[in-house]
């Protein structure tokens, strides 16, 4: 055996680690203490929107089955696809159709993105209805939670707008006509029914305006919105005493001490 | 050779437990998967296509250009000169910083607007493109001139070429 | 300026000498109290890699079907050609096939709009919130009122024909108020102590769930039947016939 003891590349990143530029930006240093664990959350500017305890039973799979975060996982998905799909498209009339002919024949793995992009579409449509769904059979809606739930509509309907914008941008026939009836549909409101019509497409067909609205609505407007109420969203969680859980849901989680750490990390 | 034959068990592999293994698993793939994503995303963003019009220029006959013209397409930022000794083409684009320079016939010289860049044209001391005075970097690069099938002067704007090779027609 | 009358017996700044009611938690009317001491874990690392997890297997699943189908493309946008059948995304076309009866202003708009305002004012009726079996109290009046909605709702689906070229009556969507209709039935048929589990558990349920399933279970009937068995001119075919 050599005298003195290698170094792999774990002892080299965790020399690293313990640098000073590393520790400028990444103040809470890592550990495996509850303490370590709960600046992890606390101190990222992302993650403590979330609290850094949660209730046991809230990690349980039987009782929501994770919707919501699938519902969050397909909107990832959908914002890491559209924005490569954005390099390539120009929303203007008859280019759009041309460039979405271009990601199936021309770009590099165009065609895949778009796949992805349209198949988590509909996922998170589907996803977002059931999570609707399983919130409500499982009563957690109830107060004090009430306006989570009303927020949780709102992104219902964002959810489902975002869908009705994406689906013009490839200007094909099936784009078209789906919008053209949706948008007919809305000058059936009373009164206001052909002003909503009008400015909702920038004229009164489904033009060049048109495509262009829907675009900026898609890509800027709709998902702005989306994460504002998703942030208000999970808020809410939090402070409403986390998620909902019923007495009867078990505890899946299984016990440990949260409190042990492993030898190696005492001796750093 | 006996003693080699000895292979003490505990020597061999390295020694990390099972969460070492599959911490080091899990790593592993996620650095293959960010390598292939990295690939496919350069691959992604470099087009295949490009909106741009071709680097072949048809200048047309060689008969409408007197001896001792030059003559600049500003479309294709060329300048298509017959000199004495015969047709040549040079990049209109200055090689400082990209403006489009400008032919002074009264002064023979070719000159950049921005930044007052001069490159000698029919001047015998001097290369046809060499810079006479300014910021510029470089001579005015000779482009790859030739005469089509169907009697026309081509120019590739794409190609450069050594001075001093005129087109003869 | 500050009403005297709304002081009793609060006025001591010494809270433990003089408590002061915050609040008055009624009969499940919270679904906070009643669990109070209960295990605690950490985010991370116990529900952020579960989550992470969860989202991995997502985003698996749906780059292999990415994979394997395409987004569909038809042909470029023309104004002039009208497809036929023109149909919605797949999520809208219950509504479409709703349009089919109603005229715009219903099926696009009303319908719609009560659907949201409904769901929105859901958890704010205390009826949602104590969430009894519907037939458990007040049996009888509440009997005659489900038959006055049911009777009242079948009718409206089955006769009035809004636009006199449409020869169906809403058939689909009678079909599932039918069947919850039913279901309600047998509810109110059963108790606590009935002897299957299942008629049991319907006569615990209380009348959001009932409301709801109808909803989901139209929802579903409609999707269905715009997505599968509608053809050109929006006419029934069976999913079998090509088209």
């Amino acid at each position: 055996m050599a005298k003195e003891s290698t170094k792999n590349a774990g002892d080299y990143f965790d020399e690293l680690r313990r640098t000073r530029v590393w520790r400028s930006v990444f103040r809470s240093g890592t550990g495996s203490s509850t303490l370590h664990r709960a600046l992890a959350i606390q101190q990222n500017v992302f993650l403590h929107l979330f609290p850094t305890k949660a209730r046991r039973r809230m990690a349980s799979f039987s009782a929501t089955w994770y919707l919501g975060t699938l519902t969050f996982g397909t909107f990832l998905i959908l914002v890491a696809t559209g924005i490569p799909l954005m390099f390539y498209y120009h929303p203007s009339v008859p280019q759009a159709y041309a460039d979405t002919k271009d990601f199936q024949f021309v770009v590099s793995s165009g065609m895949f993105l778009r796949n992805l992009h349209r198949w988590s579409a509909h996922a998170m449509v589907f996803l977002v209805f059931a999570h609707m769904f399983k919130v409500f059979y499982r009563g957690a809606y109830r107060p004090p939670r009430e306006f989570n739930w009303v927020i949780g509509v709102v992104l219902l309907l964002i959810t489902l707008l975002l869908s009705y914008t994406g689906y013009l941008l490839p200007w094909d026939q099936l784009a078209y006509w789906a919008i053209t009836v949706g948008s007919n549909i809305a000058s059936a409101v009373p009164v206001l029914g052909n002003k909503i019509h009008f400015m909702m497409l920038g004229g009164n067909a489904v033009n060049a305006n048109a495509l262009l609205r829907f675009y900026v609505l898609h890509c800027m407007i709709l998902p702005l919105a989306a994460l504002l109420f998703v942030a208000i969203h999970f808020w809410r969680i939090r402070k409403d005493g986390g998620l909902y859980t019923h007495q009867s849901e078990p505890a899946t989680i299984a016990s440990k001490s949260t409190s042990t750490q492993p030898a190696g990390e005492a001796a750093r | 050779m006996a003693e080699e034959k000895k292979i003490e068990k505990a020597e061999t592999g390295p020694d990390f437990d099972r969460r070492g293994f599959f911490v080091r698993l899990g790593l592993g793939s996620l650095s293959i998967a960010a390598a292939g994503t990295a690939a496919f995303a350069y691959q992604f963003l470099s087009p295949n296509v490009l909106f741009e019009p071709s680097p072949i220029i048809n200048a047309g006959k060689p008969e409408s250009y007197p001896v001792d013209s030059v003559t600049l397409d500003a479309n294709s930022g060329i300048y298509l000169i017959h000199a004495q000794e015969g047709f040549f083409a040079l990049s209109a684009v200055c090689t400082h910083l990209g403006c489009l320079t400008a032919w002074k016939p009264e002064l023979n010289i070719i000159a950049c607007p921005c930044h007052g860049s001069k490159f000698s044209v029919f001047d015998p001391k001097k290369t046809p493109g060499q810079k006479i005075e300014g910021p510029a970097p470089r001579p005015l690069p000779w482009l790859r001139t030739w005469v089509s099938d169907e009697g026309d002067l081509m120019v590739d704007r794409s190609t450069d070429i050594n001075p001093m090779q005129f087109v003869r027609v | 300026m500050s009403d005297q009358k709304d002081f009793t017996a609060g006025m001591d700044s010494n809270a433990r000498k003089s408590p002061r009611r915050v609040v008055f938690v009624t009969r499940r009317t919270s679904a906070q109290v009643k669990v109070t001491d209960e295990d605690q874990i950490q985010t991370y690392p116990e529900i952020l890699f579960r989550a992470v997890v969860a989202i991995e297997v997502l985003t698996i699943a749906l780059v292999l079907i990415a994979l394997r189908f395409n987004a569909p493309l038809e042909g470029l946008a023309d104004p002039t050609h009208t497809p036929n059948p023109a149909k919605a995304p797949w999520y809208f076309l219950g509504l479409q096939e709703m349009l089919h009866y109603f005229p715009p202003v219903v099926a696009g708009v009303l319908v719609p709009g009560l659907v949201v305002m409904a769901l929105i004012v859901i958890p704010y009726f205390k009826v949602n919130i104590e969430a009894d079996g519907l037939f458990l109290k007040d049996r009888e009046k509440r009997l005659r009122i489900f038959y006055i909605v049911a009777v009242g709702l079948s009718l409206f689906l089955l006769f009035p024909k809004f636009d006199p070229r449409v020869e169906e009556h809403f058939y689909v969507a009678f079909v599932p108020t039918l069947i919850i209709a039913g279901l309600m039935i047998l509810a109110s048929r059963s108790s606590p102590q009935s002897s299957s589990a299942f008629r049991r558990y319907l006569a615990a349920r209380p009348l959001s769930y009932w409301v709801m399933t109808w909803f989901l279970f139209e929802l579903v009937v409609l999707t269905v039947v715009g997505t599968f068995f509608r053809g050109p001119g929006w006419g029934w075919v069976w999913p079998w016939q090509p088209y």
